[in-house]
């Protein structure tokens, strides 16, 4: 396929007129029979690569994604775009239903799997049966213990996709250092993949900090911005519960519409939450990191993060859903000092000493189940036959990461310099030279009027209390 | 809040709190289920399904050191009498569920699941809308809905849809039928969630559950009566004739043909206590049992004779029938209680 039918495919499948920032050459090495690696930015529609390819290539798109959220997510994106042949093999579907999807493979055409799933051994019979289009990793940067978001069962793929006769693969993810991205490919047993690598630098997201003193002037300081800044915002939290109670006080002190959104919602909740979002129905959205996964709202002019971001890595990926039509967005962390003893935290509850490794390798050999979150990861090495030595070396050196990443992200917050310039610094790349619209240096007022970003109050329509009316324009055309 | 439907689960005499919590749970052993015709909340039968336990103990136990609740033996519990005046005003305050009982031959959650989807995709195709996020991507509901949708669809569905919901809200109080409406799913109108819902109507969390939860029910027995509803098809599937379980109907089915319960057993394959623990289930869930074919006039006298001055039947022990009566099998003991309590019931 030469390019000007690809871009014919693509106006006449998706309406778009141009590709996106490195869609296009993706596409064109996946479809000449190259495994690629693509680093490209949150937002540059990574999902319509593996689509477009897997309609012109016969055979099964199979989809590798770390969270059921994240493959719901792309399951209904694709029913929403008139492809139904789409199926997620996940923990969650029941044993009828799953022996039924594997019986119909030929069926499908995008099957969305968690990388435990397609290490049982049912599921590579089924899918050895049936020609393999593409096999995709999403966020692939998982199954490095060098990233962020390490992920143990993403260690087994390398050996699985060679097991399905090397498919020609795709890599996605959005942030990757140089390291990382090596990684990826020992690990995936890719060495001459091609890799396709995109700024992660979003020029028209302004960046901030502000330092505040304690917890009371991070609310008070939460209050103003989301009062004289433009909306949509997104405030992240680390906790479900601060989540739930500071959209409760924000919304009782603002009077605006702001929702609380995190994986304690039902997925009922969550739909109308994410469909309310998007209808411009809420002004404020309070969410844990799970949210905006599957998020692709345009016009979101604000992300703060009321507490910090575990890495910079997931901070870039979370700012990044601001501004995606290309308008003046911020992103502004909410620092108090010491709030890094939080991630700390965090860190701990998935760090292990050698001691308590020789433990649950005791506890392994007595056959007793495993104890907690961290004594399931390690039951997964057990299980595959490693030893207490390297699995020692496997958590000293994550710790040593995360210890990393955590100095990293605090030299980005607590940076008097150019804060684009540490952020690229730490993604290997080079900043632009710093200006007015860039960041907020140490002591500046935001630039709030220069960036069209001033809050104009909108009216808030309330809701209609007549339930007649309401129903009859759900269900009556021309009411 | 979850306390207050918890505490209005308690009396004055003591009752056992893990017999009354299992029947919420939808547990269907025949302790359980005996528990809950004798505390009369068996129409509350599997309609706090999926709430752990452990959540129900901990609230009791919250209750008691609020002084709400007392403790007179291990593991049950009764109400201190500021715990009755606490019961009284906010049984007066709290939405009270009305069609709970409809857990009990209908599977709820699926019927809810299915409609929330079914009214969305009618709402969409009415506004002749085909792009939009359907509101639950499980696979098994989104098949039932299409096959659903194929036999239904038609220039008319959305009015005919709308004129049932008309017709089924307006026999509802005006706040439920907002409640109700406002949580739906349709075109350009995401729906409230319960917060939300919560919020708006001044109502706890928890209440708008009960709410929203009642109101499904509420809503499946009024498309009982109106099976021409195009949604009654989607119902149907779902409900049984009877809340007995259909291993135990056949056994019942069966005792009633031969009436020999050692015969059935042989021919079952099923052991002789099982199919005792079958009957008891009949016996419990179904107020015209046939007592009388199992209890002869001659243990139901003797029986009566034991417990004359005993009129609070959670108190008899099986203790007290083998000291006069030693060859009785506990089953008979159990059926005479259940037939004792239909009756006082009936
Ligand atoms: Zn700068």
């Amino acid at each position: 396929m030469n390019e000007d039918e690809l871009h014919d495919l693509l106006k006449q499948k998706y309406g778009f007129d141009h590709f996106r920032a490195g869609q296009l050459e993706v596409i064109q090495q996946l479809l000449a029979g190259q495994d690629v690696l693509a680093v490209l930015p949150t937002g540059t529609g990574k999902s319509l690569i593996y689509q477009l390819v897997g309609s012109v290539v016969p055979g099964l798109v199979v989809v590798v994604s770390p969270l059921i959220s994240l493959m719901q997510d792309q399951v209904a994106r694709l029913n929403y775009q008139g492809e139904k042949r789409v199926a997620a093999l996940t923990s969650q579907l029941d044993f009828g239903a799953r022996q039924h999807l594997l019986n119909h493979l030929q069926s499908i055409k995008y099957l969305f799997i968690s990388p435990e799933m397609l290490s049982q051994d049912a599921v590579m019979t089924a899918l050895k049966l049936v020609p393999l289009a593409l096999f995709v990793v999403d966020e692939v940067h998982c199954i490095s213990t060098w990233g962020p978001d390490f992920r143990p069962d993403y260690r087994s793929l390398g050996a699985l996709r060679a097991d399905l006769g090397q498919p020609r693969t795709l890599m996605l993810t959005a942030t990757a250092t140089k390291r990382v991205r090596q990684d990826i490919l020992r690990q995936l047993r890719v060495p001459d993949a091609h890799q396709i690598l995109h700024s992660v630098n979003r020029p028209n997201i302004y960046l901030a900090v502000a330092s505040l003193s304690d917890e009371a002037a991070k609310r008070v300081r939460l209050q103003q911005l989301v009062t004289t800044v433009a909306g949509p915002v997104i405030v992240y939290f680390s906790s479900k519960r601060q989540t739930d109670l500071i959209a409760e006080w924000l919304r009782d002190q603002t009077g605006l519409r702001v929702a609380a959104y995190h994986a304690g919602l039902s997925t009922e909740d969550r739909f109308k939450i994410q469909q309310q979002f998007m209808a411009g129905d809420l002004d404020v959205i309070c969410a844990t990191s799970a949210f905006g996964m599957g998020i692709n709202k345009a016009d979101i002019r604000m992300v703060i993060h009321y507490h910090l971001p575990t890495t910079l890595a997931d901070y870039v990926q979370e700012i990044g859903r601001a501004g995606r039509d290309g308008q003046p967005s911020l992103a502004v962390i909410l620092y108090v000092p010491g709030d890094e003893a939080l991630v700390r935290n965090l860190n701990e509850l998935t760090a292990a000493t050698p001691n308590e490794i020789e433990q649950d390798y005791q506890r392994f050999i007595r056959r007793q189940e495993p104890t907690d979150e961290v004594s399931q990861v390690l039951q997964y090495y057990w299980q595959h036959h490693a030893t207490v030595a390297e699995v020692t070396v496997l958590f000293a050196t994550r710790t040593e990461a995360k210890e990393r990443e955590l100095r990293e992200l605090l030299r980005y917050v607590t940076s008097t310099t150019c804060r684009r310039a540490v952020m690229l610094s730490y993604f290997d790349e080079v900043a632009p030279a710093h200006d007015a619209a860039c960041c907020q240096l140490d002591g500046e007022p935001f630039p709030l009027e220069t960036l069209g970003l001033i809050r104009t109050v909108a009216a808030v329509t309330s809701q209609a209390s007549d339930w007649e009316k309401a129903l009859a324009r759900l269900f009556l055309p021309n009411s | 809040m979850f306390s207050d439907y918890v505490l209005f689960l308690f009396a004055t005499q003591p009752r056992r709190a893990k017999g009354i919590f299992n029947v919420l749970r939808g547990r269907r052993t025949v302790s359980t289920l005996f528990a809950g015709l004798t505390y009369g909340c068996l129409d509350q039968l599997d309609s706090w399904h999926g709430v752990p336990l452990e959540k129900f103990i901990a609230t009791a136990a919250q209750l008691e050191r609020a002084g709400d609740l007392v403790s007179p033996s291990p593991g049950y519990y009764q109400l201190t009498a500021q715990g009755a005046t606490r019961q009284q005003t906010q049984r007066a305050l709290r939405y009270q569920p009305v069609a709970m009982h409809v857990f009990q031959t209908t599977d709820v959650r699926r019927f809810a699941a299915l409609s929330q989807l079914a009214l969305q995709v009618v709402s969409e195709a009415a506004h002749r809308e085909n792009r939009y996020y359907p509101v639950t991507t499980d696979p098994g509901v989104q098949a039932i809905v299409k096959a659903w949708f194929r036999r239904f669809h038609g220039p008319t569905l959305g009015q005919t849809i709308y004129e049932g919901l008309q017709a089924f809200l307006a026999s509802l109080p005006d706040e439920l039928a907002q409640i109700f409406v406002q949580s739906l799913t349709g075109y350009q109108f995401p729906g409230q969630t319960d917060a939300q819902l919560a919020t708006t109507f001044k109502r706890s969390p928890v209440e708008m559950l009960v709410i929203r939860r009642d109101l499904t029910c509420r809503w499946i027995i009024w498309l009982g009566q109106h099976q021409t509803d195009p949604l009654w098809a989607l119902l149907a599937p779902l409900v049984k004739a009877s809340p007995v379980s259909s291993s135990a109907q056949r056994t019942f089915q069966d005792f009633l043909q031969a009436g020999d319960l050692e015969m059935i057993s042989n021919r079952r394959h099923l052991k002789l206590s099982t199919v005792r623990e079958h009957l008891l289930e009949v016996a419990i869930l179904t107020p015209d049992f046939p007592f009388d074919r199992l209890l002869t006039k001659t243990v139901s006298q003797q029986l009566t004779t034991i417990f004359t001055h005993q009129p609070v039947l959670t108190s008899w022990q099986f203790a007290q029938v083998q000291a006069v009566m030693p060859q009785l099998d506990f089953f008979y003991f159990r059926l005479f209680q259940i037939m004792r309590c239909q009756h006082e019931r009936g």
